[in-house]
């Protein structure tokens, strides 16, 4: 008898199993296989997680909007769990097992070397959104990320307007700091500021200047000496401090520099690195009036981005699964530039008619244009976009109030020894 | 919804609902149908906007003789970003020391717009929970309805670039010196010719000499863009008298102007180039000081986190890879007084003042608790087998981690400073932070409480007993297994006394003890370990290091460096600075 049961039960098992299988291949026709390769742990994970939250809302959005030529997006996952190897490993299995149609992910610019020759092996398509050090073009991967020409140099160009003329480089001791702030050295130098106005020590192999600017580890804690060094570099006025520090390195610097005596007035502090995202872990009363440059604010006024943060929190409040943080969420440029991402993917299947990768990448070379929440974004021939700049200064409540926007700056990632 | 964006090169409003800030924005000119319709409809709205508030002006203006500065700057905070240079004129006719107080409010975000009846009024906010009426300096009466409907309004950048002259100026008159001589040394920087009368009037009257050598400096660095020959020669040789360093700048400046008309051998470009000798040897000294103040303030920051681990480690024996965790707590607890403290009384009130003095106790006690809980149902197995007790720490402090983010997220948490742990101790030229001066003051204490306890009391003596041999003290009817507990308690309580004031300075997040582990065992062993005098002279060693090389290396090179002079140190005196001879330490 027990036998008997015991055997019908996992006959009906196996059954059910068979109906689940064919199921899911019948869904598997009308649906298009999407990646997204992200850190969702490790030390990476406080900001990526946040841009795996928004692509799930954009895939969501299109689904409920009648998908990409008749299919519904199903997003596949794939933890880069901050390290880079496993990113590889990942984008490999995102190409090869899964057969994804368009990948979107990385965060640090080492992870996107990590899986550029993956991406050009398999012929596939990433869409890259976090703002970067340029010189690279990869056939097979989009930048919707910030070009240095994008946001470090309208930046300091604002700076100039305003009247500095001593300018003291700080980073994080890593490529894009380095390369942001060596293309900086020559493009303050281009513009008539004679090198000793600019501060935190310049290094030179032979007459060639290789790296401008002071670094300091992942994760420093003492900013003692460099905020003493800023201060004399500033004793004089009309100075000003461009910081390329990256993650909670921010907290310490900032402590210290509200600790000095440093003001905005006297010294403003434009950062490459802090975005809205950011400030809901930092200190935002020591960064009231400092600087940020974005191609996104989260406090443009515009219908587009009304409609973004509205139906963003919509879906965190319905349709967002558990594991996403559903307190205090905002919006930020690297957000934005995912959102971006995914419906320029549309138009551009939309537009070659098919999910081919390379068919695909014809059609956006060819052109596209997308009315994002940070204004309208188009894609150039050099895989990078145009689009919008905002430069704005930080309140206390960790939102920017917007000083000046450059409409339509063009995406130009090779400026290294492009100014003279 | 009127305003958008638009307008070539020139200033536009964007007005939001319930007259938030205006704020002004320049935009290139636009290419696309929608955005030049946006253009049209702005503009249309700017200028009338600009033109009602125009008449609005004259209007006023003509009335200001009988107006008080109140209601000047009453107006200034209401009027559209366009009209508020009027107002800023206006007011520098006043010399009302009430314009920095509101001004400073308003830069601070403690201004907002009050509708009733019609009627838009100003409110200051003062201490935290009172309103005072801008216009009339009224104390009002708000209820909580009125409270949630206020509207912040806030200073523009451009209105706080063309207010710091005026500021300036107000702020040689403001009774606190250090404004003073902020202030003064500010406006001779400017150089602007109309603050040489001003700032020799002010010298005249200044009865303090540490403002009246500002004021000369200040003098003297606008006189050398705006005085004649012999004032110029004289201001330059002022400066190289007072060593000031902000004159640097302007006197290369004069240097090479000289240099290119009239030759390097004038007498005004030697006396440049001595004053700029000078001042540079003066800068190379100051650093040269500063360095050493640094380096104490990072040897203290070391001590403190580390005083536990020599005590857990050092004194006990016990490779506690938790300490990290047990500094987070420390951070954690601050964190949560703090929320409290905000709670209760509210951000800006005096009580939150204190609530660091609180955090302090309450962190080394919930620290000491959760040691306490950790030796008795972990650490006591191990007291013989360093190996296990390594790994099996190593994986506690994995599990408390874990739970940092489930209670508190994965992200960092703020926690500010009370309001007199900011600002900084500025004598002879160099700059110290309060945080730093208070930790460099609470590691003093600790070590000297930690020393007392050890030394003076019952309890010390049973544990410098048990630690120097555990079987001997027990023999002796020693509490062995109580006098362990107690120990490690202690250790971790110290341990989370030092995160509570790196919190100051520092992170608090799940990854806080893991930036200073390594530290943490590279000052006990430097400092041999179990001998507590050891780890704070290794502390102090490895910061002074630190820091005196940073100027010249840099903060990586300067880091590797110290890691490399280190294992040299190391590989000299394997024993650390005390070598310890007892045969206690080596079963």
């Amino acid at each position: 008898m027990n036998i008997l049961s015991k055997l019908i039960k996992r006959l009906t098992a196996c059954a059910t199993a068979l109906l689940l299988l064919s199921t899911t291949n019948a869904r598997a026709d009308d649906t298009v296989k999407v990646g997204i390769l992200h850190s969702l742990s490790g030390t990476m994970a406080i900001s990526e997680t946040s841009l795996r939250d928004v692509l799930l809302f954009t895939f969501d959005e299109i689904n409920a909007n009648g998908g990409v030529l008749g299919k519904m997006i199903e997003p596949v996952e794939a933890d880069g769990a901050s390290d880079w190897p496993t990113f590889a490993e990942k984008a490999e299995q995102l190409l090869a097992v899964d057969k994804t149609a368009a990948v979107f992910g990385c965060w640090t610019s080492v992870s996107r070397k990590f899986v550029l020759p993956v991406f050009e092996k398999y012929k596939g398509l990433l869409f890259y959104p976090v703002q970067y050090e340029g010189e690279e073009e990869s056939p097979n991967i989009f930048y919707t990320a910030e070009a240095v020409g994008q946001q470090a140099i309208p930046a300091v160009d604002y700076l100039l307007e305003e009247g500095y003329t001593k300018f003291y480089l700080i980073g994080t001791d890593y490529v894009y700091p380095q390369t942001t702030n060596i293309v900086l050295f020559e493009y303050l130098l281009s513009k008539g500021i004679p090198v000793e106005n600019i501060g935190g020590g310049i290094r030179y192999e032979g007459d060639v200047a290789v790296s401008a600017g002071n670094y300091t580890p992942f994760g420093h804690t003492d900013f003692q000496q460099i905020v003493a060094e800023i201060k004399d570099f500033a004793a004089s006025g009309d100075a000003c401090v461009v910081n390329t520090i990256n993650g909670d390195a921010n907290v310490p610097f900032f402590k210290e520099i509200a600790a000095s005596g440093i003001t905005s007035e006297d010294c403003p502090i434009v950062s490459f690195s802090l975005s809205e995202d950011e400030f809901r872990s930092l200190p935002t009363k020591d960064l009231v009036g400092h600087l940020g440059c974005w191609t996104y604010f989260m406090s443009i006024d515009s219908d587009a981005n009304d409609a973004f943060k509205a139906n963003f929190q919509e879906w965190l409040a319905t349709k967002a699964p558990a594991a996403v943080q559903k307190e205090g969420r905002v919006t930020c440029s690297p957000m934005v530039l995912s959102y971006d991402g995914v419906y320029l993917w549309k138009a551009a299947v939309e537009k070659a008619g098919t999910f081919d990768p390379e068919a695909v990448i014809k059609a956006l070379e060819s052109g596209i244009s997308f009315d994002g929440p940070g204004g309208t974004v188009t894609t150039q021939k050099n895989h990078h976009l145009t689009k919008s700049v905002y430069i704005g200064e930080t309140l206390e409540d960790g939102q920017f109030d917007i000083l000046e926007v450059i409409p339509d700056v063009y995406g130009e990632p090779w400026l290294k020894g492009t100014f003279k | 919804m009127l305003g958008l964006w638009g307008g070539s090169h020139k200033p536009t409003l964007q007005i939001e609902k319930n007259h938030k800030p205006l704020y002004a924005l320049r935009t290139k000119p636009a290419t696309s149908l929608i955005v030049l319709f946006q253009k049209i409809v702005t503009r249309f709205c700017c200028r009338s906007l600009c033109l009602f508030s125009l008449i609005l002006l004259s209007a006023t203006l003509a009335a200001q003789e009988t107006r008080n500065a109140r209601e000047v700057l009453a107006d200034l905070i209401l009027a559209p970003p366009d009209g508020q240079a009027v107002w800023v004129e206006a007011l520098g006719n006043y010399g009302d020391p009430v314009i920095s107080e509101v001004y400073a409010a308003w830069r601070a975000g403690g201004i907002y717009a009050f509708e009733s009846d019609g009627n838009t009024r100003v409110l200051m906010q003062v201490n935290g929970d009172e309103w005072v009426a801008v216009r009339t300096g009224e104390a009002v009466q708000l209820s909580e309805a009125a409270i949630a409907k206020l509207s912040k309004i806030r200073p523009s950048r451009k209105l706080r670039k063309s207010m710091k002259d005026l500021i300036d100026t107000l702020g040689l008159k403001a009774p606190d010196p250090a404004t003073r001589i902020d202030s003064a040394i500010k406006m001779g920087r400017s150089q602007k010719s109309e603050f040489i009368e001003p700032l020799r009037k002010r010298l005249e009257a200044e009865p303090e000499e540490q403002v009246q050598a500002a004021l000369r400096e200040a003098l003297a660095i606008s006189l050398l863009a705006n005085g004649d020959d012999a004032e110029v020669l004289l201001a330059v040789t002022d400066l190289e008298e007072m060593q000031s360093i902000p004159a640097k700048d302007f006197i290369e400046k004069v240097l090479a102007t000289e240099t290119a008309g009239k030759g390097a051998t004038t007498e005004l470009a030697v006396a440049c180039q001595s004053a700029l000798k000078s001042i540079e040897s003066h800068m190379k000294t100051l650093e040269f000081y500063g360095s050493f103040f640094r380096g104490f303030s990072t040897g203290s920051v070391l001590l403190i986190v580390s005083f536990g681990l020599a005590i857990t480690f050092g004194l006990m024996g016990v490779i506690n890879m938790a300490h990290g965790e047990f500094v987070a707590i420390g951070g954690y607890v601050t964190f949560m007084v703090q929320r409290a403290f905000i709670d209760v009384w509210g951000m800006g009130s005096t009580a939150f003042e204190w609530y660091f003095i609180v955090a302090l106790p309450l962190s080394f006690l919930v620290a000491a608790l959760l040691g306490l809980l950790l030796e008795k149902s972990v650490i006591r197995f191990l007291y013989r087998r360093p190996l296990e007790s390594l790994l099996c720490t190593w994986g506690i402090s994995m599990v408390m981690q874990q739970a940092f983010r489930l209670i508190f997220g994965a992200a960092n948490v703020q926690v500010n400073n009370p309001g007199w742990l900011m600002g900084n101790l500025n004598f002879g030229g160099f700059n110290m932070s309060f945080t730093r001066l208070f930790v460099l003051l609470l590691a003093l204490v600790v070590v000297f409480l930690t020393w007392l306890l050890l030394r003076k009391t019952n309890l010390g003596l049973h544990i410098r007993a048990v630690m120097q041999n555990r079987d001997m003290a027990s023999g002796l009817g020693i509490p062995v297994a109580r006098v362990n507990s107690m120990t490690f308690a202690l250790g971790c309580g110290l341990a989370a006394l030092g995160g509570a004031a790196l919190s100051q300075i520092g992170n608090v997040g799940p990854l806080m003890g893991q930036a200073y582990i390594v530290d943490s065992f590279m000052v006990v062993v430097i400092g041999s370990v179990g001998n507590l005098l050891g780890a704070g002279l290794s502390a102090m060693g490895i910061g002074l290091v630190d820091q005196l090389l940073q100027p010249s290396l840099g903060p990586v090179m300067g880091k590797i460096t110290v890691f490399l002079v280190i294992i040299l140190f190391l590989q000299w005196r394997p024993g650390g600075i005390f070598p310890t001879r007892s045969r206690s330490l080596e079963d």
